[in-house]
Order: C-alpha cells, then structure tokens, then sequence
C-alpha cells in the first residue's frame, strides 16, 4: 500500500551540519546573537518538546554504521506543548530519514498520522521515493529495525526566510530507552518511555547551512568552535551509547 | 531524615511542601510563612538534597527556584518529572528571571505555575491553593497488555434448555453478567433444565448448573429457580467452582516445585526469590501495573519447575553436559509448562515458564522466538535471572560484583541476546544502589 503523505519535506542537497555542545550563558550569548540576525521559525513553536524516537535492528546494524561515520537514521519525531511520558502518540507524527556523512546531512521527512507512522513501521505502508532514502529505509525495517530509544528536549529556532540557514538550540537534553515491542502490542496505544538513560548538562546548538555562510554567522561559527566543550557527535550516536552501556558520561566511549 | 519523614507522616492532613532555595533568608521567609498556613515545610538548599528530600518525603508541592549552586531549576523539575514515584507531584518555580522564555521554558519542563520574584504571599498562598486544587490523582500508566484474564472479564454461559421459551428467558437474565457462548466456543457454565442429560460435546471440567422454571426436581437434584436472582447465583457458583480447582491444582504444583528445590536444585536455593524480586523491581522501573508485576513474580518463581521432570544427575553435575544432556535440560521450559498448563489461573504465567530462555536475536530455546515474538514480561524475567545467577558462586566461575554483572548483561545487550531497555531499567536500580 502506498499512502500519499500529507506533507513532505526534503532536503534539496546536502547540507553543512555542525553541532556545538556549550554552556547556558554561551548558550544565550549565541541565540541573542542569531535573534538579531534571523527570524524564529515559524514551524517550531519557541521551547515546544521534540520527542524522536530512533529505530536500530537487534544486531545495531544502525548504530554501528553510524560510529564509522556514514548512516541513514530512521526516527519517528512528534512535537508537543508538553513533555510528553509516552511516545507514538495519536496525531500528527514525522517520519524521518536522515542520511549523515561526516561533515554534511541530507535529510528528509514525511508529516502523516501516527496510524500511518506505525503501519509504517511494520511494513505495509511504502512512502514516496526521493533521494531513495525512503527505500533504504524499508530495507532496514524488513531486516528487523524497530524503536528502540528516545530524546526529548526543548528546542529554540531561527531559520533563514530562504531556508539556507538553521540555527537551533537544544535545552533539556533528555535521553531514554524504549523497551522493545512486541507483535501483540495494541496498534494505537502509545508507548511508555524506559528509564532515563542521560540528561545532558549543556545545551547543544546545531548549525545546519547550504552553501556560503553569511559574515556575521562565519564570526558566530568561530565563536562557537573556540567555546565548544567538545567535539559533538549526533544525538542518535550519544542515545546509543547509553543505551549499550557504552558511555559513562565522559567524553569518549569506553574501551572494549 | 527519618525524623523528618516521621514528623511529616504523622501529620497527614497537613500540605507537605519541599523548598528548594539556594538562599537562606529567602528559605526561611518561604518557610515560616508556609508554616503560618498550615504547611509542613522541608527545605534543600541545592538540587541534589531537593530531588532526594522530594524521593523520600513524597510531598504534596514543590517550590522550586531556577538559580541553584549546582544545577538549574529545570534540571531538578525534569528529574522530578521523570521518576515515576515523583512525577504526579506539582512543582511551582519561583525565581527572579521574569522574561517570557523563561516562563515558557519552566511551564514545558512540567511545573504547574511559574511565580516571578519579589512576590507577594497573599498570590503565592492563592497559587498554591489553585495548584493543589488542580493536582490530579496519579495517572495510572499505560502498561504492557496483561497476559493473564483480567479479573472483571466476563464469564462465558451456554443455555442447554429444549424449551425455547425458557431458554430465552435464561438468556436474557443471564446476559447481564455473562457473554452467551457461540456455537464452537467454549463456555465457562452451561445451564440445563432439571435433571435433563447435559450435552454430549460438554467437556467434564465445565461448571454445569441445573436451573428450574417453577417445577422442583423429582430427583432431590439441586435446583436452582430461574428468576433476578439467577445471574448472580450463578457466577458466584461458578467463580467459587473455579477457585477450588485452582485450589487444588495450585497445590499440586507447589507440592511438585518444593520437591523439585528440595532434591535437585539445593545449591541454587533461595535464587529464585531473589530472580522474582529483581524482575519485580524491573517491572516498576518500567511502569507496570501491580497486576503485570504479581504475573512477573509468579512466573520467575515457576519459570524452572520443569526441573522436576529431569534426572537429578543432570541438574547437580558439575562437569560439561554432553549433546544428549544438554538437549535433555533446554526441555525443561517445555515440562514447565505441560506441568502448569492445567492450572487456568495460572495460564497467564505460561509464556514466562515456557521462554525464559529465548534470546532477541533468535539464538534461545526452546523455540528459537526472536525479538517481537518474546513479551515483555518475559525478557524482564530473563534479564533478572542472568543478572541474579552472576551475583553468585557457581563452579565454573566466582560471583562477580553487580556493576560487572550489568557489565557483563550490556555485552550480551550488544550481542542481541537481551532487551536494551530492560538492562538500562536494571543498570538504573544498580547505579542507584538497588530498589527504593
């Protein structure tokens, strides 16, 4: 079955994509910097909860693709006025491709039903082919992929009119796990959170851009790079690790 | 801490609040006023000691301030938000940062009421009240669909009686507490007219009750007359029925695992307590119901009752088993289960007996499930038992520590053999120093 998606959206190439992981008050200084230069998002209420929720196959095919650098993410992201104790809610959910590279992201996502997500998620729902990241990611779930973990956080974000530059900052970094679904699970209850595996400290601001950045963002992308605390992997990567036991908090993963 | 919790116990009508204020004056202000009016107040003076002293005294409300020595407000409301125990608890912040973002951040990390300093306490005391007067009961959690008969589910009746007339009549009096069985189901009672011959394709252990229409039975058979009252004499009959079969039967198996502990297994007693304790503790992490939970208990404590059905040289040998051997032992989920498999009422502990032993990756026995097919109760339970045998001497290898155990249960996590989200469950409760 192939079910039109209601809203689609995609990347038109791939895009520059930095991530910065600052304090509070760095935090702040960045944003009121990117205030006066952009306007807020008009798709991203100011602090709303973004729920995704990160699919991976029992052998974490996905997971370790990513750690060598190159992988698709298959998400199911949710947005809500407040934080939400369960994932996969009724209403409108985003089912998100997102294909990264060590230095840039191609990104795209179909806004549909949750009903539409889930038959999604079991395979008998196809979507639309694009970048032919909507095929890879049917190859995933036929090879076992499901929900497995969660981040929650609250998101502020400026976005450029002509879309060629996004600057967001993340607060509240949550990270959980999510207990593996079973066959006779309702189709259309949610899904209980597991334990909280993370909060982050620090708030993670994210650059994503095509092209030339404009002067007063090449200063702020310097100031960030000098103030960063570390180099910042993707939220899927840092969910893994906890989820795996991989981490303890400190900056690289722990040896095997 | 203790007195604490035994003064404020002791007051149960009193408003229990917890301040979380970094400043002294500012805490003491707060607090007398609150006492003024009736409150049992607590106060922390970071949120470290605020988010223990909210886990051990439980209150009523939280006043929280955003600016604390070492962590923020939000940080603390979210952590409050987030454990289960703790979440249904209001949190009012009060701070001095008044712009809008702050407010907006502090009412989406789950706080109730964001109050801008300097206050006035005729407003804070109003809020306070509109607050509580809002809390709702705690929300039961959606939790993993119960495999047991739930205990309000419907009986199922069949009406056996020739006479058309009275056969609905039955029916209709009946339907209001029974479901009236189809053609090929199998019902919970069947009902017969005074001493007619119960039908042919009825099997034995089903309830049968004999109903009359106004006619005494010529045979001193028990009647039972068919008027208002039938409904509830007959369910009543029937659970009562139920029960002592259950009865009996559950005594047979605790005669059959007693004797399986006792002659074979004496090395590993009191393991399977501490297995069904663990899961137990598991399944509160992750929010399952105290039905679901009673299920996990039962079924980590029969899960190895098939034992009782193999040699005893095989459960006490020391040395490797051969091929035979071990095929022998991966049966005994299946004899668990054909041992249990009578007993209805404990039908819902079945999948626990019969997969604890199944791996996500599909490299488990006996029937080789993989991920999705295994529920979730079950891998709770698999996850306790691993966990539990590694804590323990066994000849092939010394106890080891509970951190290296969840060690030891990740790698097999990343090998595909456990659920993540049941390790991170128990990972939690370790880091934490065990169950609160």
């Amino acid at each position: 079955m192939t079910t039109p998606a209601p809203a689609h959206e995609t990347d038109a190439e791939r895009r520059h994509e930095h991530r910065f992981q600052v304090s509070e008050s760095i935090a702040r200084l960045v944003m009121r910097t990117t205030a006066n230069n952009l306007p807020l998002s008009r798709d991203d209420r100011p602090y709303q909860w973004s729920t995704t929720t990160y699919c991976d196959t029992v052998a974490w095919s996905i997971f370790r693709a990513a750690e060598k650098g190159s992988a698709m993410q298959l998400r199911i992201r949710e947005y809500h006025r407040t934080r939400p104790r369960e994932v996969l809610n009724p209403g409108t959910a985003w089912i998100e491709f997102k294909d990264d590279e060590q230095d840039t992201s191609l990104k795209e996502r179909f806004g549909v039903s949750m009903e539409v997500a889930r038959s999604f998620l079991r395979g008998d729902t196809t979507l639309p082919e694009d970048h032919g990241l909507a095929e890879r990611a049917s190859l995933l779930l036929r090879d076992g992929a499901r929900p497995v973990a969660v981040t929650q956080y609250n998101r502020l974000a400026y976005n450029s009119l002509d879309s060629s530059l996004r600057i967001t900052a993340d607060h509240n970094l949550m990270y959980f796990a999510l207990p593996w679904e079973t066959r006779d699970d309702g189709d259309t209850e949610p899904s209980p959170l597991g334990s909280l595996l993370a909060m982050e400290p620090d708030v993670i601001v994210e650059m994503k851009w095509y092209g030339e950045l404009p002067h007063w963002a090449v200063d702020l992308h310097a100031y960030l790079k000098e103030s960063t605390r570390e180099e910042r992997p993707s939220k899927f990567i840092v969910a893994m690790r906890w989820l795996l036991g991989e981490t303890d908090g400190t900056k690289k993963p722990k040896k095997k | 801490m203790k007195a604490i919790e035994e003064a404020v116990r002791s007051d149960a009508p009193a408003t229990r609040v917890v301040v979380v204020e970094d400043d002294q004056a500012s805490a003491d202000v707060l607090q007398r006023r609150l006492q003024a009016n009736g409150m049992v107040v607590s106060v922390a003076h970071d949120g470290r000691r605020g988010i223990e002293l909210v886990e051990e005294l439980l209150p009523d409300l939280v006043l929280l301030d955003v600016m604390l020595p070492d962590t923020d407000g939000y940080d603390v409301c979210l952590r409050i938000k987030s454990n289960t125990a703790t979440s249904p608890i209001p949190v009012i912040f009060l701070s001095a940062r008044g712009e809008v973002v702050d407010k907006v951040r502090g009412l989406s990390c789950g706080a109730a009421d964001y109050i801008t300093k300097p206050f006035q306490a005729a407003e804070l005391l109003a809020r306070i009240d509109a607050v509580l007067g809002q809390a709702r009961n705690p929300r039961v959690p959606r939790l993993g669909r119960p495999i047991e008969r739930a205990p309000g589910e419907r009986l199922v009746a069949r009406v056996a009686i020739a006479d058309p007339a009275l056969r609905e009549h039955v029916q209709q009096l009946l339907a209001s507490r029974f479901d009236l069985a189809d053609a090929d189901e199998t019902p919970d009672v069947v009902i017969v007219e005074g001493s007619a011959a119960v039908p042919a394709d009825v099997a034995e252990d089903v309830a049968v009750i004999r109903v009359s229409a106004g006619r005494a039975g010529s045979d001193g058979t028990e009647m039972i007359p068919v008027d208002a009252q039938l409904p509830r004499i007959v369910d009543l009959l029937v659970r009562e029925r139920s029960l002592d079969h259950d009865l009996q039967a559950a005594a047979e198996a605790l005669i059959v695992l007693a004797s399986a502990i006792g002659s074979h297994d004496r090395p590993s007693a009191g393991h399977g307590e501490r297995v069904a304790s663990r899961a137990v503790q598991i399944g509160r992490a992750l929010g399952l119901d105290d039905s679901t939970r009673m299920t996990i208990r039962l079924g980590a404590l029969l899960r190895d009752v098939g034992n009782a059905r193999l040699p005893a040289a095989i459960l006490t040998k020391s040395g490797e088993l051969s091929p035979e051997e071990r095929a022998m032992l991966e049966r005994h989920p299946i004899l668990g289960e054909e041992i249990l498999s009578g007993f209805k009422r404990l039908s819902g502990l079945l999948p626990i007996v019969r997969h604890h032993h199944e791996r996500l990756d599909g490299t488990g026995y006996p029937d080789a499930l993989r991920a999705e097919q295994i529920p979730l109760e079950v891998r709770i339970v698999s996850v306790a038992d691993r966990f539990e045998a590694l804590l323990s001497d066994r000849a092939d290898r010394p106890a080891v520590s509970e951190a290296e155990a969840v060690r030891i249960l990740q790698s097999a996590v990343a090998r595909g053999e456990l659920d993540a989200a049941v390790v991170a469950a128990l990972a939690t409760q370790v880091r934490a120093g065990g169950a609160r």
